[in-house]
């Protein structure tokens, strides 16, 4: 087991060493923090925060044109993200809105069809580049809706119940418990949307881990092979024993990388600035279902070793590094496979082909992820995925150091399956 | 009890033999010799000795026990290839070959510097393989396949791709080893190597063996087949003695070549007839010579 040791450390050590994995990392941490401020820099572009400039809108209408009234007294909720300001001119050749115009301080105007039928005339909202922004333009809706109402209702209604009348009506969700959700319940009991965001979040980052660690393994024992270290290698320690050696070396580095990803989405979630976010976006961290993290994390060793394997295997049997990307393409695309089909399911988690998927080991941790995270799952489901998961691993230790110890002494050309199953044969492990 | 013993070992790869029957003896602290032309087997004989291929038939003892790990620790190998990380620093990875041969990491590290010292190079503790030069990175490899005191020593083409002075450094460091108690086999195809260091060889042809033994015993079994003469003045006549079959004048005297040992004393006469004898040698078939006789002269 010293040995065991001397291997995962060197391995470690090298890997981390590299100036592959550290840009990579980097990287990976800066665009993650961008992508998490990016809702902060543009408040900031748009202009100091809280103290957001109106845009200037024109309305083009004769003295005591009743909508055009109604609109200017128009106040908008409390929440409202666009502030819109009126100015009324009463023709549309006016010469402080042409200029206004010119030099961008008016965004454009608004006209209003001659007057149709009872409520407001259709509009026409006028403007240099014909666009008009999301937020001015659901403004615009709520405001001339209002007038619209205005207008039909007249006196008819006090002010508090038109107010009454456009206030929102509130949907609540709650999560029905453990239990019924367990027996098998089908009512479409909404997961808290944080889960969603943890699951997608855990998908991307295993998947990606996985693949790129894979492809670590693999690249790092073919390179042994080519430079013929392996030979000392194999001479002085079991090819077991380096096998996993190298992978839970690899597994180490792998899960250095992920807690320094989780490490700067904490630190960008607790920016002062940052702390709205969570809750602009309606997510609440106490909803979040932590058996997801738990079981993440264990579906996330299960699946990394068996792929790991899998890479070792296929990195053993090529002799030269150019050969490698053609070699490992087979288990990149069962890899793509675990990772797709619960990615494009997440919205509906509760499909024949997860659960089927769910159980089949190689696209397992991953789809089991996204049913224990936002699907219906028994217990007793998990635990045979995760058995059936382990069980595979087992053997995939046991085929790939086979695979490895044959492989690693073979040059030349790729060797076919019959020659590797006839070696194999031979080689204790 | 020899170090190393090979009893009729075959390897066979698919149809093609690559090692047939071979059959050899290291004794404790003794260089033996393999030698043999590309492909002649010397490869896979070394292969099979450190036990990372397994012979099909016959048998390898060590110590007169087979194969078993603990010879992981008492083996040392150089692979022709020099076999290190290229991009892991000196002292890093020498230090871990020797700790997976069951050396603990500041004995290793002990015995590296020791090394480094030896070839006059302690300042590569800290580079990495790719800064060094080809010659450097043999010698690291040298020093990898030694830093946990094996004792049973496997070279595979150790010298090749070094300047005279590192042959020479290397040359003597070997014969250290050996005096101290290890056994060495040595592959090589340059015969001057093998002379000044092997006491037995074998010279592999196409798979099979084909010399044998104790080079003073094999060369006492090649015909002496050439006489160096060299006189003050002229001799006439050298061509028409019988048995010699050519005649070359050299700078300073003749190489005759002759067919049988009795002629060797007609030339050294008729030499004396005419003038002063400065030197007479009859020369031992070379190595190298024997090598091109057993292998054929397809090969070099």
């Amino acid at each position: 087991m010293n040995k065991m040791g001397s291997i995962i450390n060197f391995t470690f050590k090298n890997k981390v060493r590299t100036k592959s994995f550290m840009i990579t990392t980097l990287i990976l941490v800066l665009l993650l923090s961008i992508g998490m401020n990016v809702p902060y820099l543009i408040k900031v572009f748009k202009g100091e925060d809280g103290a957001k400039e109106a845009t200037q809108i024109g309305v083009v209408a004769e003295q005591g044109f009743r909508p055009t009234e109604l609109l200017l007294a128009y106040t908008p909720p409390a929440e409202t993200d666009a502030q819109v300001e009126f100015t009324v001119y009463t023709s549309a050749d006016d010469a402080a809105l042409k200029q206004g115009l010119e030099d961008e301080k008016i965004e454009g105007y608004l006209t209003f069809a001659s007057e149709g039928s009872e409520g407001v005339p259709p509009v026409t909202y006028h403007s240099k580049d014909g666009d008009i922004s999301d937020k001015v333009q659901s403004y615009l809706q709520t405001a001339l809706q209002q007038v619209n109402t205005g207008l039909i209702v007249g006196d008819k209604l006090t002010e508090s119940q038109v107010a009454a009348i456009f206030a929102p009506v509130s949907i609540g969700t709650e999560q029905l418990n453990a239990d019924a959700a367990a027996s098998g319940s089908e009512e479409g009991d909404a997961k808290p949307v944080i889960n969603y965001v943890v699951v997608y979040v855990l998908l991307m980052l295993f998947f990606m881990s996985v693949m790129m660690t894979g492809n670590m393994i693999a690249a790092e024992i073919t390179s042994e092979k080519s430079s013929r270290i392996m030979e000392i290698l194999i001479t002085s320690a079991s090819p077991l024993t380096q096998m996993f050696g190298k992978v839970i070396g690899i597994f180490l580095v792998g899960l250095l990388q992920i807690a320094i990803i989780s490490a700067s989405i904490a630190v960008n979630l607790m920016l002062p600035h940052n702390s709205g976010i969570l809750s602009d976006f309606n997510l609440d961290l106490g909803q979040l279902n932590a058996s997801i993290l738990v079981y993440g994390f264990i579906l996330y060793i299960l699946g990394y070793f068996l792929y790991a394997l899998m890479y070792a295997a296929v990195g053993s049997i090529v002799s030269r590094t150019e050969d490698l990307g053609q070699a490992v393409m087979p288990v990149m695309m069962v890899g793509f496979v675990s990772f797709y089909l619960p990615l494009f399911s997440i919205s509906n988690p509760d499909t024949l082909l997860v659960k089927v998927a769910s159980f089949v080991p190689f696209t397992s941790s991953l789809s089991l992820l996204l049913r224990i995270g936002v699907g219906h799952v028994a217990f007793w489901e998990i635990m045979v995925s995760l058995a059936i998961l382990l069980a595979t691993t087992f053997v995939f230790g046991w085929l790939a150091a086979k695979i490895y110890r044959t492989g690693v002494l073979m040059y030349g050309k790729r060797p076919s399956i019959k020659e590797i199953r006839k070696a194999m044969k031979a080689y204790k492990i | 009890m020899e170090a190393l013993h090979l009893e009729q070992v075959v390897k066979q790869y698919g149809d093609k033999t690559a090692v047939n029957g071979i059959s050899l003896k290291v004794e404790q602290g003794e260089i033996y010799g393999l030698l043999g032309a590309n492909g002649a087997g010397k490869t896979t004989t070394m292969r099979m000795v450190l036990g990372l291929i397994y012979p099909d038939e016959g048998r390898i003892l060590y110590n007169g026990k087979p194969y078993s790990t603990e010879l992981q620790h008492l083996m040392g190998y150089l692979p022709e290839e020099r076999g290190l990380y290229p991009k892991v620093k000196v002292s890093d990875q020498i230090i871990y070959l020797a700790r997976l041969r069951g050396m603990p990491a500041s004995e290793a590290d002990k015995s590296l510097r020791y090394w480094l010292d030896r070839f006059d190079v302690p300042e590569y503790y800290n580079k990495k393989i790719e800064e060094l030069s080809k010659g450097n990175q043999q010698k690291m490899g040298f020093v990898a396949a030694v830093v946990h005191k094996p004792k049973i020593l496997i070279l595979d083409e150790a010298f090749s791709g070094l300047d005279p002075v590192n042959v020479e450094l290397l040359k003597d460091t070997v014969r250290e080893m050996r005096d101290q108690g290890t056994s060495i086999l040595f592959s090589t195809h340059r015969m001057e190597h093998v002379e000044e260091l092997c006491r037995n060889i074998t010279i592999l042809d196409r798979s099979n063996t084909v010399v044998q033994g104790d080079i003073r015993e094999i060369k006492k079994g090649y015909p002496r087949e050439a006489v160096v003469l060299r006189t003050a003045g002229e001799v006439n006549g050298l061509a028409e003695i019988a048995g010699v079959t050519a005649v070359e004048r050299q700078e300073r005297g003749y190489l005759l070549s002759i067919s049988d040992i009795g002629a060797a004393q007609r030339i050294l006469q008729l030499a004396m007839a005419q003038g002063e004898v400065e030197h007479f040698e009859i020369k031992e078939p070379t190595l190298n010579q024997i090598f091109i006789r057993a292998v054929g002269e397809s090969n070099e």
